[in-house]
């Protein structure tokens, strides 16, 4: 057996014949075996094929994070604001995301613990409670938008609410049944790929790529300048890509799949190709929406499945088809990432059987807060009068004043020697987490300013 | 020697031998039950984990105010 960072503060294997072994394991040695079987060739199909069996966490925590509620945040900041500034800040908080998945994704390499796992046992329960509390509050809420992007997309084929939530359950039913971390991986990135269908949207809007390449360059214009909305739309955008579940759920996602120290080079191509995959359908969400923008169409309420119907004189019912589809698709895959996320973590907690290569009959502790969250937050969407879109962008607001502490325990366990051992963060990781904690305090911060002393804003400049 | 449940039995030893010259042993599922020695905290790191906690209850109560004056 080969030996991890981790292996000198964990009890070392007994002899063979105690080792205790599950189908866990089997299941997630065959899946080692045909990444030591790819690694050991040479040429460059090989090299693809290794590449292959290693993608997955990193594409899915970050196509997963371009869910629902992010794609809408989006859609808002198109027909708000148009092409301009948030054209390049989209991409910047993809950056950010890269700093900070990459982290994940060493860390669970490392040491084959769960985010969560690893917060309880090196900080104790005290810290760990208040990280998990952060977790649950934010999931839940998340999850609810999920089910609120998926009734909303769906509402513009006609879809009753009732049968949209029940439709978004039996697909998770589906995706999480398969008792195989590896089809469960494959089929949920083949729907999450789904998510560029926002860039033939985009391409039937006939964007004017003089203005967006203008945008790229000079982070301009800010329509209606530095305002109390626009700071929400900045948060709510930031928020729609770096969020304390994309943390525990890429590290736990990490270890079910059962990356090594071996593999974190691919890990880190995996986690900027989804990034990559990521920031093109956020872009693209932008531009599909900025026509609205142009022929001043008002998006103050606009929900979901209202965007497409908006967007339907400008780009013909088959394009606003196709943005209606990818706000389900967003919703769904998001909706079992989040699920699994929640789940990964009370399993790691509970310290109780946590991986998608359990059978139910040995997972139902993990399968059934799974279904729980999920069932409870589809319910809620169909409470009648509820504020939907307000709901979505708070929950991205949310999700942004949570991740600075988060992103605390991320640090200093990606900097903590005992456990990563010589694979600690190097400085300029470091230097760059500190900026991404820094930025996103000091974007709460001015939000925070801007709801109790709006004037400020005036003496600032802005309005 | 560590009592057997339903998630090992049907394990071969074909299988117990895959896995063994496969995975590392942190990877194992039962061994995943030893806990992590605890980090000792030095002054600094409690006192931003303990900042940023204060930051989050603030903005949370900030949050609340904002929907508040936003039904209003």
């Amino acid at each position: 057996m080969n030996l991890g960072p981790l292996s000198r503060l964990t009890p070392q294997t007994a002899p063979q014949e105690d080792v205790v072994i599950t189908h866990e394991d089997v299941d997630r040695a065959h899946d080692r075996v045909r990444v030591s079987a790819a690694r050991a060739q040479r040429g460059f199909f090989s090299r693809f094929r290794l590449l292959w069996l290693l993608v997955g966490p990193g594409i899915l925590v970050m196509l997963g994070e371009n869910d629902g509620p992010s794609m809408i945040s989006y859609a808002a900041t198109g027909a708000r604001f148009g092409i301009g500034f948030f054209i390049p800040f989209v991409i910047l908080t993809f950056c950010m995301a890269i700093v900070v998945q990459e982290m994940t994704m060493r860390l669970g390499s490392a040491t084959h613990r769960g985010h969560a796992e690893l917060i309880f046992d090196r900080f104790g329960p005290f810290w760990g409670w208040f990280s998990m509390i952060d977790l649950g509050i934010g999931n839940f809420l998340t999850l609810i938008t999920e089910f609120i992007a998926i009734r909303a997309g769906l509402g513009f084929f006609g879809v009753p609410p009732w049968a949209a939530v029940g439709s978004a359950l039996v697909f998770l039913c589906l995706a999480v049944m398969m008792h195989r971390y590896w089809t469960w991986e494959r089929t949920l990135l083949a729907f999450a790929i789904f998510n560029l269908v926002f860039v033939p949207v985009a391409l039937l809007t006939h964007p004017n790529w003089h203005s967006v390449g203008s945008a790229l360059v000079t982070w301009k214009p800010l329509p209606g300048g530095l305002t109390q909305d626009t700071l929400i739309i900045v948060l709510a955008d930031i928020g729609a890509t770096v969020t304390p579940w994309m943390l525990f759920f890429q590290q736990s996602a990490t270890v079910d799949k059962g990356l090594t120290t071996k593999d974190i080079h691919l890990g880190r191509i995996d986690t900027v190709v989804g990034a990559a995959l990521a920031a093109i359908a956020a872009v693209a969400t932008i531009l599909a929406t900025a026509p609205l923008f142009a022929h001043h169409i008002t998006a103050e309420n606009l929900q979901g499945a209202e965007f497409a119907q908006a967007l339907q004189p400008l780009i013909g019912r088959f394009g606003a088809a196709l943005f209606a589809l990818g706000i389900v698709e967003a919703g769904m895959v998001a909706s079992v990432t989040i699920s699994i996320s929640s789940a990964y973590a009370f399993g790691e907690v509970a310290r109780r059987p946590h991986s998608l290569n359990l059978p139910v009959t040995q997972g139902k502790a993990f399968y059934s807060v799974l279904f729980l969250c999920a069932a409870t937050a589809g319910a809620i969407v169909l409470i009648p009068g509820l504020p939907l879109v307000y709901v979505v962008l708070l929950v991205n607001v949310v999700a942004v004043l949570a991740m600075p502490p988060a992103l605390v325990f991320l640090f200093m366990l990606a900097n903590d020697r005992e456990v990563m051992g010589d694979l600690v963060s190097p400085r300029w990781a470091n230097m760059l987490a500190t900026s991404v904690v820094v930025f996103l305090t000091l974007a709460g911060l001015l939000f925070g300013i801007s709801v109790i002393a709006p004037n400020v804003f005036a003496f600032l400049g802005g309005k | 020697m560590p009592s057997k449940d339903k998630a090992t039995i049907a394990v071969s030893s074909s299988d117990q031998q895959l896995v063994l010259s496969s995975l590392e042993p942190e990877q194992l599922a039962r061994l995943k039950k030893h806990l992590i020695p605890r980090r000792h905290l030095k002054g600094i790191e409690k006192f931003v984990m303990w900042s940023l906690r204060i930051y989050l209850l603030f903005m949370m109560v900030v949050v609340v105010y904002q929907v508040w004056a936003s039904l209003h």
